[in-house]
């Protein structure tokens, strides 16, 4: 069992990398994404220090000025997630036929036992195609799950791939999932 | 083009000694109290890293004595929680509202870290404790 379950969080592992080296691969390095990404956080920077320098001012030109701010920049916020959606699209193709070759290798095994037995929507997921009515024996693909969540976020984060915070807030991520697209 | 060769390696280890600096910089600045963070974002980093370096300890140790059911869960939310809320109130002292909010900090990088903390938890109790 304890194999399985760190042969699971080496395919986490390997996943996460090659993932971020697809995205640096078909995004990341072009300059169009670079001279984007340095404009977002430009303007977000430029939108802090302007925030904090009007601060609670109610005058209407002061307003307008940050209204005008922030809609530049998530015009650009929403192009830079526009270009990264079109490459993860092929990733997640990819790794989805990746994902149902590892689910079917691990089809019907308990990989971990798990410490809770988690809640009833969640269980179809964590005791998914296993045997019997114990809810402690975990599936393949909740360990995965969590793995992925875990460890795909610090990597991002690590390469520097993790998105700009103060652009994340404006704009709320194309599908409102900040840190899930990558991209620092 | 050995000119150029040479120059563009001065340039790179230029930028990698600046990284360096900086993470040593921030290094330094995490653990001293009452720090000055010009750069919000650098503070927020420190809190998710401390966050993970949390899920990983406190997964390690309920693995261990173990720790099982809701009880496990709700005592990582309670100390991941509030050692971040006594490192930013207590320790640095930091004005919440610079960063939106108490809020904000609570939540920055809590999913990534309570992952990290299942993650953890489960293998070390199913390796042990699991038979």
């Amino acid at each position: 069992m304890l194999s399985d379950t760190l042969l699971i969080v080496f395919i986490s592992i390997c996943t996460a990398l090659l993932g971020e080296g697809l995205t640096w691969l078909l995004v990341y390095r072009t300059e169009y994404y670079k001279k984007l990404k340095a404009e977002v956080e430009k303007q977000s920077k430029k939108l802090e220090k302007t925030k904090e320098s009007i601060g609670e001012s109610s005058e209407k030109s002061q307003k307008k000025k940050i209204e005008r701010q922030e809609e530049r920049l998530k015009t650009n916020s929403r192009d830079l997630s526009m270009v990264k959606m079109k490459s993860m699209f092929a990733i997640g193709f990819a790794f989805t036929a990746l994902l149902s070759m590892f689910n079917s290798i691990f089809d019907g095994r308990v990989v971990a036992k798990l410490p809770f037995v988690p809640i009833s929507w969640i269980q179809g997921l964590s005791h998914r195609n296993l045997m019997g009515d114990d809810y402690t024996d975990c599936s393949f693909i909740f360990l995965y799950i969590l793995c992925t969540m875990s460890i795909r976020q610090n990597i991002q984060k690590l390469l520097g791939f993790a998105p700009n915070r103060a652009a994340n807030k404006q704009s709320g991520g194309l599908f409102g999932t900040p840190g899930q697209l990558g991209g620092k | 083009m050995g000119d150029v060769g040479t120059v563009r390696r001065r340039r790179n280890a230029d930028k990698t000694e600046t990284a360096e600096k900086s993470v040593s910089e921030i290094l330094q600045r995490a653990i001293k109290a009452e720090s000055q963070w010009e750069d919000k974002d650098d503070f927020l980093d420190v809190v998710y890293w401390m966050r993970q370096v949390l899920g990983l300890l406190m997964g390690l140790a309920w693995g261990i004595i173990p720790l099982r059911g809701i009880l496990g869960l709700v005592l990582f939310l309670v100390v991941n929680i509030g050692i971040v809320y006594i490192y930013c109130n207590s320790f640095q002292k930091i004005d919440e509202d610079d960063y939106g909010g108490v809020g904000e900090i609570i939540k920055e990088g809590l999913m990534t870290s309570f992952a990290t903390f299942l993650v953890t938890w489960i293998i070390l109790y199913s390796s042990i404790h699991g038979h």
